[in-house]
């Protein structure tokens, strides 16, 4: 198959940045998203042009390191998938992509399709933690914990990082991020010890990091690869209305 | 320690603000209603009693709304209320810049089938009603209760919805809140953290049953005085 992509190109933060045109055919439908972009790759390299960068790791789903906003959607047109997880057969023949980086104030742009997401690990670093016991792993039974608050506390805890509900969020809001850690650690009794305080710190630290107001748009959830609920948003504000004015640790 | 900023200064306090004074006038939607729909109950209805001797719609509504101008808890709710508008008000435009300056780029090709257009707009629905409710506080509270150049609110109330373009700029305004409410409303919930046993599902319904039924009733008074 044929596709034409406009690529979004930068040089680094400060650059002013375009969508430069691509022209690629003979394309299998097998291929997945990223490796029609590694053809492209192949390509420039062999041209003597600078490669278009983009993040990838794992290329199974499961690392949140790919991004990509293909028309208009963070993680391409299939909803609840990663980039690295869509393929060709997504898209018809011919079909024009435009492929931008996710934005965000927050997401300054390294180069091309890479952007900067450690503002994301500033927030699970000011509380999306817990207290425990060190030495020997412990009995993994010794904890009774209900199946259903097991599950329910794992479809927060699937979240992956990769930022696609910040790129989709029309105010760049991280609540949805931000929501699944608090709502994972809330519902579990390891959780406990810090729970009042680790939501007052991850939301100031969420505001410092410069995201804004989630106005339950909904959107997030509709793009997120792991399916984090958008219930997440509405328990972790319960959480920040339930925890005391000041907490004395 | 963990130190929880003013209800000004965080994401979540701001939304937690928008959600109560929403909510607050929400409803004085109510009330409002009520009061409006004694404008057309036909007059063949009467005479039902109501506070003595009270024979049509035009002598109930003008009781009704004496008794809102003279009855002093009214007038302290009315002052809470004015302040709970402001207060939204505010706290909107504080949340949308704090929004817009967390934007970055903008994108060249965005796809918005992921939300609703109503709650991606409440910023311009809530412009227009902001409009509306100026036009219409010009027409009746300022004539009325604070200028008290009209007496009789029945009469004025009648002779202004005799005009088109007031009957145009009132549906405007009210399809605008009706909007407004259903995403409000549902937000409203989220934004507090309400969710009795996860039962978020009602709380949409509801948000959806009552934008359309304020919408609706509020819709049908100015038509049915308009062709009275």
């Amino acid at each position: 198959m044929k596709l034409t992509l406009k690529i979004w190109r930068q040089d680094n933060a400060k650059a002013k940045g375009k969508l430069v045109k691509y022209e690629l055919s003979d394309l299998s439908t097998d291929m997945s998203f990223l490796e029609m972009l590694d053809v492209l790759n192949e390509q420039l390299a062999s041209k003597g042009e600078r490669v278009v960068e983009f993040d990838h790791d794992c290329r199974e789903g499961i690392c949140g390191q790919c991004s990509l906003v293909i028309n208009g959607q963070a993680h391409g047109p299939e909803g609840h998938y990663t980039t690295c997880q869509t393929h060709l057969r997504s898209f018809k023949d011919g079909q024009t992509l435009n492929i931008e980086p996710f934005r965000a104030n927050s997401f300054p742009v390294i180069r091309d399709l890479k952007v900067d997401r450690t503002s994301m690990d500033h927030i699970i670093q000011a509380g999306g933690y817990i207290s425990s016991f060190t030495g020997m792993a412990p009995e993994a039974n010794s904890i009774p914990i209900h199946h259903n608050i097991a599950e329910s506390a794992f479809d927060s805890a699937a979240c992956i990082g990769c930022g696609a509900c910040i790129a989709t969020c029309k105010n760049s809001s991280a609540a949805l991020f931000m929501s699944a850690k608090i709502a994972h650690l809330a519902k579990l009794p390891q959780g406990q010890v810090e729970r009042a305080e680790r939501v007052v710190w991850m939301v100031n630290a969420h505001d410092d990091e410069g995201f804004g107001s989630c106005t339950n748009t909904g959107a997030c959830a509709m793009v997120c690869p792991q399916e984090v609920p958008l219930l997440d948003i509405t328990r972790m504000n319960y959480e920040y209305n339930r925890s005391l004015k000041t907490i004395d640790s | 320690m963990a130190i929880k900023k003013g209800l000004f200064k965080t994401s979540i306090g701001r939304k937690n603000l928008m959600a109560f004074t929403g909510l607050f006038t929400s409803f004085f939607l109510i009330i409002h209603l009520i009061g409006n729909l004694i404008l057309i109950i036909p007059d063949s209805y009467f005479p039902i009693e109501f506070w003595g001797n009270v024979a049509s719609a035009h002598d109930m509504y003008n009781a009704y709304s004496h008794f809102l101008v003279h009855f002093w808890p009214i007038s302290l709710v009315a002052w809470v209320l004015y302040a709970a508008l402001i207060v939204h008000v505010i706290d909107a435009i504080l949340i949308t810049l704090n929004n817009n300056k967390a934007k970055g780029e903008k994108y060249k090709v965005t796809d918005n089938s992921t939300s609703t257009w109503y709650s991606r707009n409440m910023g311009i629905l809530g412009t227009i009603i902001g409009l509306f409710i100026f036009i219409h506080m010009t027409q009746f509270w300022l004539q009325y209760k604070v200028l008290e150049n009209e007496h009789d609110l029945y009469n004025l109330v009648v002779a202004t919805f005799k005009e088109w373009w007031v009957l145009v700029i009132y549906e405007i305004g009210i399809i605008a809140l009706g909007f407004h409410l259903v995403h409000g409303i549902e937000s409203a919930h989220r934004s507090l953290g309400v969710y009795p046993k996860n039962a978020m599902g009602i709380v949409k319904y509801i948000a959806l049953c009552f934008g359309i039924i304020m919408a609706v009733l509020y819709a049908i008074i100015p038509i049915i005085l308009y062709f009275k």
